[in-house]
């Protein structure tokens, strides 16, 4: 579903945030991204969003090849991916409602059919009832639910989560990398960034390491990963 | 089709929204819009009334016919209906002495040294004098210029006088006018678009991350630039309607000294009435300036914010 080969960024400012990143996660994996803060997660998903372009390598999302898609197929690869920002970029100045229905709008798909799938994703998070509230009278655990929403609303093949915990207490944690298990269940393919090792071993998932943008032993497939790769 | 359509309702209703939460620089806006609108407006209703008012001149000149000074009343009358009957003439206006010095006192302010020179002359000195406006059939310069002749071989005529020259003035400098009009409506059509283009970019900016987190959930282009360019065309649109309010306004302002005016030259109010083509044609004109400007603001704009 994604597949690296020898990826590296540089941006304009000289840093080198990735350096020969090579990997593949097959469709329905479910993946952890551990690493310090600036080993390169976050260039990592930007890559994948396209948000950012490689500065050389290649990089196929659902068999396409990001570095020569036209600027008009971009919105279609997006739709694909749900993301969940470390940040949550969320819209304060809307409803929770508005900001979870952002993905279902910009698809033009009818109001009521929006106001069923914001509600079943908000019950999902743990959110029911707070459709009209402003994301800023909410806690940053439940604004991070709120991105959580949005982020899997549409229904994405991918989801993609930058420290979806991080400002959450455990249980809270437990909760919320299971909503992801779940979505993996149906056959979503997930890749969470996270310092948050106790998530990593209490899922036993394939775990990718990145050092200062290196990924640390590429080759060091776990059975669930060799899994996967034989069925391709 | 319908979800089309009613996406963009949903956006049109949206952007009225947003324009009601700023109230203060929407109204603004649409003054600028408004004014800017109404200027060019104004010179087409001046250029249009004066073009009406040369078409009914030079269109049909007036030939003056001034009558022998001795004629009598009965034979001048005569006169007039025989010229009356004459097939090139469609409407025939007799004035007598009277009525000519009762204008001529009208038109001159210092009625004193009027009444003085009156008595020194020992009585009226105009003539009797007919007013003859020639059918469209005969508007001709040189058609007019026969007719002249024609009318010049009647017994008890003294003069008759054709006005071509200063009608012709008048077309030249009207000509002159409408091209300056045109010119200047250019210029403030461009003003216009450059106007509603930078508020447009203000509100590309200040919506900025609402732009980034769009483009990211997978918005497209067009998606994103909807709501500005609705943003332009209601500017357009809401400013060309304030605009013809104000017409409205400045129309009731100068109607009284206009007609006042007119009835002086005995004519018709000069005022161009505005037709429901024009009323439509300064709406249209005005929502697809908004609509452009953002368009071109959307351009140069949306471009540069890239979610990050």
């Amino acid at each position: 579903m994604i597949k690296l080969s020898h990826v590296n960024k540089t941006y304009a400012n000289g840093h080198q945030a990735l350096k020969d990143v090579s990997f593949e996660l097959a469709a329905g994996e479910m993946a952890f991204l551990s690493g310090h803060s600036g080993a390169g997660k976050s260039t990592l998903f930007k890559l994948i969003t396209r948000i950012e372009k490689p500065t050389s390598g290649q990089i196929i999302v659902d068999n396409q090849n990001l570095s020569r898609m036209k600027p008009s197929k971009i919105p279609a690869l997006r739709r694909e991916i749900g993301v969940i920002f470390q940040d949550h970029k969320l819209l304060f100045d809307r409803s929770v409602f508005d900001n979870v229905a952002l993905p279902l709008i910009v698809i033009g798909m009818p109001h009521d059919e929006i106001k069923k799938r914001v509600r079943a994703a908000l019950g999902k998070v743990g959110l029911a009832g707070k459709e009209t509230q402003s994301p800023i009278t909410l806690s940053g655990g439940e604004q991070q639910r709120v991105g959580i929403a949005r982020a899997v609303i549409n229904r994405p093949n991918i989801l993609l989560a930058d420290e979806p915990t991080g400002n959450l207490d455990q249980d809270l944690s437990d909760e919320i990398i299971d909503i992801f298990s779940d979505f993996n269940r149906v056959g979503v393919t997930v890749l969470i960034a996270t310092h948050d090792l106790r998530q990593v071993e209490r899922l036993g998932k394939r775990t990718l390491q990145l050092n200062n943008g290196e990924l640390v032993a590429p080759d060091d497939f776990s059975n669930d990963n060799k899994h996967s790769s034989g069925d391709r | 089709m319908t979800t089309y359509l009613i996406r963009h309702l949903q956006v049109l209703f949206a952007t009225l929204g947003d324009m009601r939460r700023t109230p203060m620089a929407t109204i603004n806006t649409l003054l600028i819009i408004a004014i800017t609108l109404l200027l060019p407006s104004l010179l087409y209703v001046a250029t249009k009334s004066a073009q009406s008012l040369s078409s009914n001149w030079q269109g049909r000149p007036q030939i003056s016919i001034f009558l022998d000074k001795d004629l009598s009343d009965s034979n001048a009358r005569l006169i007039f209906e025989e010229i009356q009957l004459h097939p090139s003439i469609e409407l025939a206006e007799f004035i007598t002495p009277e009525q000519a010095l009762a204008e001529f006192r009208v038109l001159s302010d210092d009625n004193i040294s009027l009444e003085q020179e009156l008595v020194f002359l020992g009585g009226n000195p105009l003539p009797a004098s007919i007013v003859v406006m020639p059918d469209r059939a005969s508007a001709k310069s040189e058609n007019l210029l026969a007719l002249k002749a024609q009318l010049s071989q009647f017994e008890g005529i003294d003069t008759v006088r054709l006005d071509l020259d200063w009608t012709d003035r008048f077309n030249a400098i009207l000509l002159v006018f409408s091209r300056v009009s045109m010119l200047l409506s250019g210029l403030l059509a461009l003003a216009l678009v450059l106007i509603v283009g930078n508020t447009i970019k203000l509100l590309i900016y200040n919506r900025r991350d609402e732009i980034e987190i769009t483009k990211l959930v997978g918005g497209t282009d067009t998606f994103v630039r909807r709501p500005f360019l609705y943003y332009g065309a209601l500017f357009g649109f809401l400013g060309a309607l304030i605009s013809l309010g104000l017409l409205l306004i400045a129309a009731e302002l100068t109607h009284k000294p206009i007609s006042d005016l007119a009835a002086l030259y005995s004519s018709d109010a000069l005022i161009h009435q505005a037709t429901l083509i024009e009323i439509f044609a300064l709406i249209a004109i005005g929502t697809f300036l908004g609509w452009l400007a953002a368009r071109w603001s959307v351009a140069q704009h949306l471009r540069n914010i890239q979610p990050k």
